[in-house]
């Protein structure tokens, strides 16, 4: 490739140029599509999603194979937990916020000790994490009423807050910002990078290798139960399973964003774009009728795609 | 009558020659020892025999026929056996079927013949009986064995190949005095029925209990060859150092500050996974080279200093105080420093820029959590100029650099702050010369400014010129120790190879 077209290279530009694509592909397809009212729709579900993301893009950079399946179990509970803690009142809004990120780190927790102590790989611990937590959903949901969002949850996301937009995307924002501040500009962030790419070195450096990974898979949970929270504001009543669709979702965001699953490069700004992208495939998939089971398909197969692509970076580690 | 000849084959690999200029004749019924220093190239004049590597020039004969011996299955069909060093056993397979493994009885073409490979098995594992365990049996999977009874099922598995020729490329290393008498007596069996041996080993005891002729191998080249009655282990040693002025010529005293700065790190009776019983003492301003053949403990107590994995017993006291390391981290807040030859394993992260490559250790002993590039880069600057380090920007990755200047980068991490003892272990491999240079200026600066410094090297040269004192290790403990005028290549090898 010429070096003007090099680019081309950069995932983050490839996700914008698609995001404007398939704006365009959608507004043709049906107009309105790519109204303000109906972007800000794209951009709230989308912030919903990335910060789940955010947590799976921490475990994924840590390297060795890491992968968080259980987020959207964890995002599940949180939603429902949530709900009870607040049934529909304010005042019972910082309750709820502390008991949500008190379960995610839990399960986050027992995730990170998992993979160090007992050695299981990422991809079995958190996927046998994800079965624990549906069975507790099932448990739960029996003649017990999942709770409602209190009135200036819902608002928080779906009202507009500053500037037109709803809290939540400032939130996310928010999140965006520490995300780079903390992979940039600080030791743990530099840390985090140097176990994804060569552990052994960075324990002979003098990183504190499984604490590091515990960690990372405590701040997963935790921002999947932050994206529990806020899902429950989007949907007013929190329901069993409303979490499901993440766990292929935030994968396929963190890889789309330019971090491959072999860990150790790449960043959030990336997930971010590749969050958005995906929320307007999946959009689009609705306005021309595809059932849920089509869309899951779409996003299956868009993950192979992007191994194929992405897929010979991993060969590249020494 | 001559087996085997091999003649002017050479191997290089990139820049590095290998083997300058191979010369081997191995006659039948013989026990033929080959011998030579670490990096003499007597590996690879033995990969070409058994075909894992194609010479670059040269000819290989067998029984005066011109041959290419273009894999491990041509070597086979040619008639050539090896025993490998690093052990190519399944652990989870029997021992019967790992001893076969390369020809396995079948019944048809499709199944394993059981009867028949419990009997042939049988036969090579009653040879060692008296020596090998009782539960050395046909069936025992060979993950469940000891060492040496490994070792054992490997012999084995070369002496079923039933090859005229059979290499043995250290084969004693890890069994005991009886087990090497019997694997004598079999050896000598085989030369009686007119089998060639190929016998490699770094004891010079075992050289001339079952040697007939000795060849000697240095810096690439075939130096002799000469029947082992006609000759005693200090003139094979004489032989492998050569007429090598200049490169050890030790200093008459060591410099002022290696003998006036004190104890900084005394080890009492360390041991640990693969070495035992090693005591020392190194001073503030003093070079202690570990020296010896490849994995005789030398890493292994460097690594174990540093926490990687910790020593089993033993004590080590830093500055006058008792030290226990932990893990990397525990050694690096102490005080200590590691730099590893392997940096692909230990050193470079891999796709970082190298500001991150260079800062890690500076911000553990600091406790910093902001990266500022600014602040890092302050540290980071001087200790990269000091090495001579050629680098476009910080923030380039690492992988932009030759292997040279990732090495620098990677040394340039322990001494932004400065340790107190510095661990080097073989820190020169694969850097270029002018590289080397530049580090052991480094190195010496270091030491005059009252670092303690331990230093092993693959490279005797070395070791020889850098070192103040030499502990020369053999099977995992220090067998002399050189100092002064001691410290000569001849005296390394000495002690090296245990010449009696």
């Amino acid at each position: 490739m010429s070096q003007a077209l090099s680019f081309l290279r950069n995932p983050l530009v490839v996700a914008l140029a698609l995001i404007v694509a398939l704006l365009v592909l959608g507004n043709a397809l049906s107009p309105g599509f790519a109204s303000g009212q109906q972007i800000l729709r794209l951009l709230i579900v989308a912030a919903l999603l990335g910060i789940v993301a955010a947590g799976q893009n921490l475990v994924i950079l840590g390297g060795r194979e890491g992968i968080d399946l259980s987020v959207g179990g964890v995002v599940s509970l949180s939603a429902i937990v949530a709900g009870n803690a607040m049934n529909g009142l304010d005042a019972g809004i910082p309750a709820a916020i502390l008991a949500c990120v008190a379960t995610g780190a839990f399960f986050g927790l027992l995730n990170g000790l998992g993979v160090t102590l007992l050695r299981i790989p990422p991809l079995v611990m958190t996927l046998g994490m994800l079965g624990v937590l549906q069975g507790l959903l099932v448990v739960i949901r029996q003649g017990v009423p999942s709770g409602r969002a209190a009135p200036a949850l819902s608002e928080f996301v779906t009202r507009p807050f500053l500037l037109g937009l709803p809290g939540i995307i400032w939130l996310w924002i928010a999140i965006g910002l520490l995300m780079a501040f903390i992979l940039n500009r600080t030791v743990l962030g530099h840390r985090i990078y140097a176990i994804g790419s060569n552990e052994h070195a960075a324990f002979m450096a003098g990183v504190p290798v499984r604490r590091m990974r515990v960690l990372l898979f405590v701040l997963s949970g935790v921002f999947s139960a932050i994206a529990g929270f806020c899902l429950l504001g989007y949907s007013g009543s929190s329901f069993a399973n409303v979490g499901e669709q993440y766990m292929l979702a935030s994968i396929i965001a963190v890889v789309l964003g330019g971090t491959p699953l072999s860990g150790g490069k790449g960043g959030y700004t990336g997930t971010m774009a590749g969050a958005v992208l995906l929320v307007i495939l999946q959009s689009i998939l609705t306005t021309i009728n595809i059932e849920e089971s089509g869309r899951q398909m779409v996003f299956g197969a868009t993950l192979l795609l992007l191994m194929l692509f992405y897929g010979r970076g991993r060969g590249l580690r020494a | 009558m001559t087996k085997l000849k091999l003649s002017g084959v050479s191997k290089a690999y990139g820049a590095t020659m290998a083997l300058r200029h191979g010369d081997l004749e191995i006659e039948a019924g013989e026990v033929h020892v080959l011998i030579g220093a670490n990096g003499s190239g007597k590996s690879t004049l033995c990969k070409i025999v058994a075909g894992s590597v194609r010479p670059d020039r040269g000819t290989v004969l067998i029984d005066d026929r011109p041959v290419t011996v273009s894999g491990p299955r041509a070597a086979k069909a040619l008639g050539i056996g090896i025993f490998y060093q690093e052990l190519s056993l399944a652990e989870h397979r029997s021992v019967a079927e790992n001893i076969l493994m390369p020809d396995l009885p079948r019944k048809g073409r499709l199944f394993v013949n059981r009867e028949a490979l419990a009997e042939t098995a049988g036969r090579y594992i009653a040879l060692f009986a008296q020596v090998a365990g009782e539960d050395l049996t046909a069936d025992t999977p060979v993950g469940r064995l000891r060492a040496d009874q490994r070792q054992l099922v490997e012999i084995m598995k070369a002496l079923a190949s039933k090859a005229p020729v059979l290499i043995f490329d250290e084969p004693t290393s890890a069994l005991d005095r009886a087990q090497v008498d019997r694997f004598f007596e079999i050896l000598r069996g085989l030369r009686n029925e007119g089998r060639s041996i190929v016998f490699i080993s770094h004891r010079m005891d075992e050289i001339f209990a079952i040697g007939d002729r000795v060849t000697v191998i240095r810096d690439g080249e075939t130096i002799g060859t000469t029947t082992i009655a006609d000759t005693s282990p200090a003139a094979v040693i004489r032989m492998m150092v050569g007429e090598q002025e200049g490169l050890a010529v030790p200093q008459d005293a060591p410099p002022a500050s290696a003998t006036g700065g004190g104890t900084a790190l005394s080890v009492a009776h360390l041991s640990g996974q693969g070495f035992s019983d090693v005591s020392f003492t190194v001073a503030r301003g003093e070079i202690l080279g570990l020296g010896g053949l490849h994995g005789q403990g030398q890493s292994a107590l460097l690594r174990a200093l540093f926490g990687a994995p910790p020593a089993h017993s033993g004590a080590v006291t830093l500055a006058g105080a008792a030290l226990r390391t932990e893990n990397p981290r525990s050694a690096i807040t102490s005080g200590l420093a590691y730099v590893s030859g392997d940096r692909g394993r230990d050193g470079v992260i891999t796709g970082r820029p190298i500001l991150e490559n260079v800062t890690p250790v500076h911000a553990l002993r600091n406790r910093l959590m902001l990266a500022s590039p600014g602040r890092l880069a302050a540290g980071a600057l001087p200790a990269l100029k000091a090495l001579n380090t050629k680098f476009a920007g910080l923030s380039h990755p690492i992988s932009s650099l030759s292997g040279g200047n990732q090495q620098k980068i990677v040394i340039a991490r322990w001494l932004i702050d400065r340790p107190d003892v510095l661990l080097l272990d073989d820190p020169t491999k694969g850097i270029d010369l002018s590289a080397k240079a530049d580090l052991f200026a480094l190195i010496r600066k270091l030491a005059e400014d009252g670092l303690a410094i331990i230093l092993y090297s693959s490279e005797d040269a070395e070791l020889l010129n850098n070192a103040d004192r030499i502990l020369v290790f053999n099977g995992g403990s220090v067998r002399r120790e050189l100092a002064g005028a001691e410290r000569t290549r001849y005296n390394l090898y000495h002690a090296a190879y245990e010449a009696a």
